[in-house]
C-alpha cells in the first residue's frame, strides 16, 4: 500500500526533470543544429529547425578556415597552468587562514575578501601597464601567472574546506612529527578533493572561456586563444554564421571532458556541506 | 617561483630591447586591424608585398575581432602602447582625433595625395578642417530590392525618381501576412507578416538616411547642438512609425525574432533594405536574385545616402620616424592601383581610389548587383552620421527614445523631445571642458 504513492511521487519527479532538463538544453539543440546548416537556412525564416541536407562540413570547414589546432593549444596551456596555479597557491593561502596562528590573519583575511568587491574593469589599464614594463606582452604568461598568486575566491573556499576538518587530525599529525607543511600536504589536502574538484572546474572554465584578457595582452595571430580565434572568423561583416556556431561547439568539448572526469568529486563537493 | 619569473622576465626584455636599437636602418612599424575573416589573409599578403618595395620598413601586425580590438585599442592607448597605425571604425576616428591620440595628417595629404582621386578623404575632416585618417574602404548606403519578389507582386523595380512615399506604397504591396493577404487589403494582420517591404535596422541602415532627407538629422553643422526636436525629424519619424505600424517595415521587436537582425534581406523576408556596400556579401552567400538603386528622396527632393569611411589613423603618440613609415604604409594602399585592385576584388567595401571604382574591375566584377554604379551615384549626395567625438554615447541615447517611439512605447513628439534633452547632455558633459 505504501509503496504505490511512492512510486507516483518518483514517476511525476522523473517526468518534471525529463521536462526541464529539455528546456535547458533547448539552446544546446539548437546550436548543435544551426552549426550543421548552410547559411541559407540559417538565416531561413520561418526558423528551419532540422538541418537538410546536413552539412558535416561545415566542421571541416572551420579547421581549414582558422588555426584552430593552434588556438586550441594556446587554450590549453593558458589553462592547466592556471588550474595547477590555483590549486596550488589558493590551497596553501587558504590552509593558512583556516589553521595557523599570525598577526592580522582577520583584518588580512577581510581584505582578501574585500578585493572580490573590486570590478575586474578598473584593474585592466594598471595591469596592462605592469605587465607592459615587465616586457611580458604578446606572451601567454598573463594568462596564467595570476592564478599562481591566489585568487579570493579559491582562497575563500579551501579555507572553508579546511576549516571543516576536526582539530584532532592537525595533533594527531603534530604527535606523529609532521610540519605544518607535510600536514597540509599529507593529511589536509587529500581530504579536500571535492573543493579541489570544484575550484579545478570554475578555474578551467574561467580561463578557458576568457577573452577580456586575452584580447588586451595578445597581439600575434599565432599566439590567439580559442575565443578570439573563434570570434575572429566573424568578421566585420557576418555572412557566415553557421561556421561560427560550429567553431563554439568544438571549444566546448574540453569543458564537458573536464567536466566528466572531475562530476564525482563536484557532486559530493557540492551535497558533502549538508552532511557536516 | 620568484627565480623563475626573474628569469623569464629578464629574457622577455631583454628581447624587446634588442629589437628596438639593434638594426638602426630599418623602421619597424606595427599596424593594428580588426579581422575581417577570410580577409586577413589577403592584408597579410599585401604587407608582405609593401615589405619587399620597401626594404627599409618592417611591418609587425596586431589584429582582433571587431569589437575586442576597439576595447583593446582603449586600453592600449591609456597605457601608450597603441599600434603607429591602426584601421579605425569610420565611426571613431573623431573620438581618437579630439582625444589626442590620432595625428593629424593635413600636411601630409596634402603633400602627397591629390584630394580629386579620392573618394570620401572628406569624410574624416574634423569641424576644424583637419583630417584624421585616410580611407581604407568605403561603406555607402543604396537600396537593395529583390527582383523576384518584386516580378512576383508586379510591381516596377524601384529607380531614382521615387520618393520614401513611393517606397512605402510600393512596400504595402509587397507586404504579405500568413494567410496570403496583402498590405492595405482587409483582413491583414500586421501582426503575422511573413514577407515585409522594407527591413529597417538602427542608424546606418534606418532612421538616419531618412531623417536627412527630410531635412532633419542629430547635430548641427558644428556638430556639438541636437537639433533632434525640429519639425523634419517629427515627419519623418512619423513616417516610419506609421510604416512599422502598417506592417511594412519592420519594427525592432521583429527583427529581434530573427537569428540575425540582418538576415531578413538576405533569408528572402524582406522585399527591400537600406544596405552599405557590404551587405552585397551576405545576399551573395545566400543567392538572392537582388538589384541595388539610389536611396529615396525626400518630401523636399533631397537625398541622403549614409557614409562610414573606415580610415588608416596614425598614432600620435610615436616617434615621427615611424610615423613616417606609417605614412608610407597609407601611401601605398591608397595610391597603389594594384594595391586597390586586389583589395577590391574581396568585394568588402568600395575601393578609396576613383580610378579603381569607375573601373570595370570594380562595376563588372560579375558578381551581384549589378548596377554598382548606384554606389558611386551616390556619393554626390553622401554624408557621415553626425560623426564626433561622443557618437557612440550619443547614438545610443538617440537609438533607445527612437525605439520606444518604433515600439509605441512613447509618442514621436515625446521621444524626440526626450533624445534631443539626451543627446545634448553627452555634447555638453564632453564639450565644456
Amino acid at each position: 500500500m505504501q509503496k504505490n504513492p511512492n512510486k507516483k511521487r518518483k514517476v511525476l519527479s522523473y517526468i518534471i526533470i525529463t521536462i526541464s532538463s529539455l528546456i535547458m538544453l533547448t539552446p544546446f539543440i539548437t546550436a548543435a543544429l544551426n552549426s550543421l546548416k548552410s547559411y541559407v537556412q540559417y538565416t531561413a525564416i520561418p526558423v528551419e529547425w532540422i538541418p537538410d541536407p546536413v552539412q558535416w562540413e561545415n566542421y571541416v570547414e572551420v579547421w581549414k578556415m582558422t588555426d584552430f589546432a593552434q588556438y586550441g593549444w594556446n587554450s590549453l596551456v593558458v589553462t592547466v597552468l592556471s588550474v595547477v596555479g590555483a590549486l596550488f597557491s589558493c590551497s596553501l593561502v587558504g590552509y593558512a587562514f583556516a589553521r595557523l596562528e599570525f598577526r592580522f590573519k582577520n583584518s588580512l583575511f577581510i581584505m582578501v575578501l574585500g578585493t572580490l568587491m573590486i570590478p575586474p574593469v578598473v584593474m585592466i589599464i594598471p595591469q596592462f601597464i605592469i605587465f607592459k614594463n615587465m616586457g611580458l606582452l604578446d606572451t601567454l604568461v598573463p594568462l596564467w601567472i595570476l592564478e599562481w598568486l591566489a585568487q579570493p575566491f579559491g582562497i575563500f573556499l579551501m579555507r572553508q574546506a579546511f576549516l571543516a576538518i576536526p582539530k584532532e587530525y592537525e595533533e594527531a599529525a603534530k604527535l606523529d612529527g609532521c610540519s605544518p607543511l607535510q600536514t597540509y600536504w599529507r593529511i589536509f589536502l587529500p581530504m579536500c578533493k571535492p573543493q579541489l574538484a570544484t575550484l579545478t572546474i570554475f578555474t578551467f572554465m574561467a580561463k578557458w572561456n576568457e577573452i577580456m584578457a586575452p584580447v588586451i595582452y595578445l597581439s600575434s595571430q599565432e599566439k590567439f586563444t580559442l575565443p578570439i580565434g573563434v570570434l575572429s572568423m566573424s568578421g566585420a561583416w557576418f555572412g557566415q554564421e553557421q561556421y561560427l556556431v560550429a567553431a563554439a561547439l568544438m571549444t566546448l568539448i574540453p569543458i564537458l571532458i573536464v567536466f566528466l572526469f572531475t562530476e564525482k568529486f563536484f557532486v559530493k563537493g557540492a551535497s558533502s556541506s549538508g552532511l557536516k | 617561483m620568484v627565480l623563475i619569473l626573474a628569469l623569464l622576465l629578464s629574457a622577455c626584455s631583454a628581447e624587446t630591447d634588442s629589437e628596438e636599437d639593434g638594426d638602426s636602418s630599418a623602421t619597424e612599424i606595427t599596424l593594428g586591424f580588426y579581422s575581417s575573416g577570410s580577409a586577413d589573409e589577403k592584408m597579410k599578403d599585401l604587407i608582405a608585398q609593401f615589405e619587399k618595395e620597401h626594404p627599409d620598413i618592417k611591418v609587425k601586425t596586431q589584429n582582433a575581432p571587431y569589437q575586442q580590438f576597439f576595447q583593446k585599442l582603449d586600453t592600449q592607448i591609456a597605457g601608450g602602447n597603441e599600434p603607429d597605425v591602426w584601421l579605425s571604425d569610420g565611426v571613431f576616428v573623431l573620438k581618437y582625433a579630439e582625444r589626442g591620440a590620432a595625428r593629424d595628417l593635413t600636411k601630409w595629404i596634402e603633400k602627397d595625395l591629390n584630394k580629386d582621386d579620392y573618394y570620401g578623404l572628406d569624410f574624416n575632416k574634423g569641424p576644424d578642417g583637419k583630417y584624421w585618417g585616410v580611407p581604407q574602404g568605403i561603406q555607402i548606403g543604396a537600396l537593395f530590392y529583390n527582383k523576384d519578389m518584386f516580378d512576383a507582386a508586379g510591381v516596377d523595380y524601384p529607380d531614382d525618381t521615387w520618393t520614401w512615399e513611393d517606397l512605402k506604397e510600393a512596400g504595402a504591396k509587397l507586404t504579405i501576412d500568413t494567410s496570403g493577404k496583402k498590405a492595405g487589403e482587409s483582413g491583414f494582420d500586421a501582426n503575422t507578416v511573413k514577407q515585409y517591404g522594407l527591413t529597417f535596422f538602427n542608424i546606418t541602415e534606418g532612421w538616419m538616411p531618412v531623417l536627412k532627407s527630410y531635412g532633419g538629422g542629430v547635430l548641427g553643422e558644428d556638430l556639438r547642438k541636437s537639433i533632434i526636436d525640429s519639425p523634419e525629424n517629427k515627419e519623418a519619424v512619423n513616417y516610419i512609425v506609421d510604416g512599422m505600424e502598417r506592417g511594412i517595415f519592420t519594427d525592432p521587436a521583429d527583427l529581434q525574432a530573427f537569428q540575425s537582425p540582418m538576415s531578413p534581406f538576405p533569408s528572402q523576408t524582406a522585399a527591400m533594405r537600406i544596405g552599405i556596400y557590404a551587405r552585397a556579401l551576405a545576399a551573395n552567400e545566400t543567392g538572392v536574385n537582388y538589384d541595388v538603386t539610389v536611396l529615396p528622396k525626400g518630401p523636399d527632393g533631397k537625398r541622403f545616402s549614409p557614409v562610414i569611411a573606415n580610415s588608416w589613423v596614425i598614432s600620435n603618440n610615436t616617434s615621427d620616424k615611424k610615423a613616417k613609415a606609417a605614412w608610407e604604409w597609407i601611401k601605398y594602399w591608397v595610391s597603389e592601383d594594384n594595391v586597390q585592385k586586389q583589395w577590391a576584388e574581396l568585394g568588402e567595401a568600395v575601393p578609396v581610389k576613383k580610378s579603381v571604382a569607375n573601373s570595370d574591375l570594380f562595376l563588372n566584377s560579375g558578381d551581384k548587383p549589378q548596377n554598382k554604379q548606384a554606389f558611386l551615384d551616390s556619393f554626390e549626395f553622401a554624408g557621415t552620421l553626425d560623426v564626433n567625438a561622443v557618437w557612440s554615447e550619443w547614438v545610443k541615447q538617440m537609438g533607445d527614445n527612437l525605439n520606444r517611439a518604433f515600439l509605441n512605447e512613447a509618442s514621436v513628439d515625446e521621444a524626440l523631445e526626450t533624445a534631443d534633452k539626451e543627446v545634448q547632455k553627452v555634447q555638453d558633459e564632453f564639450y565644456k571642458k
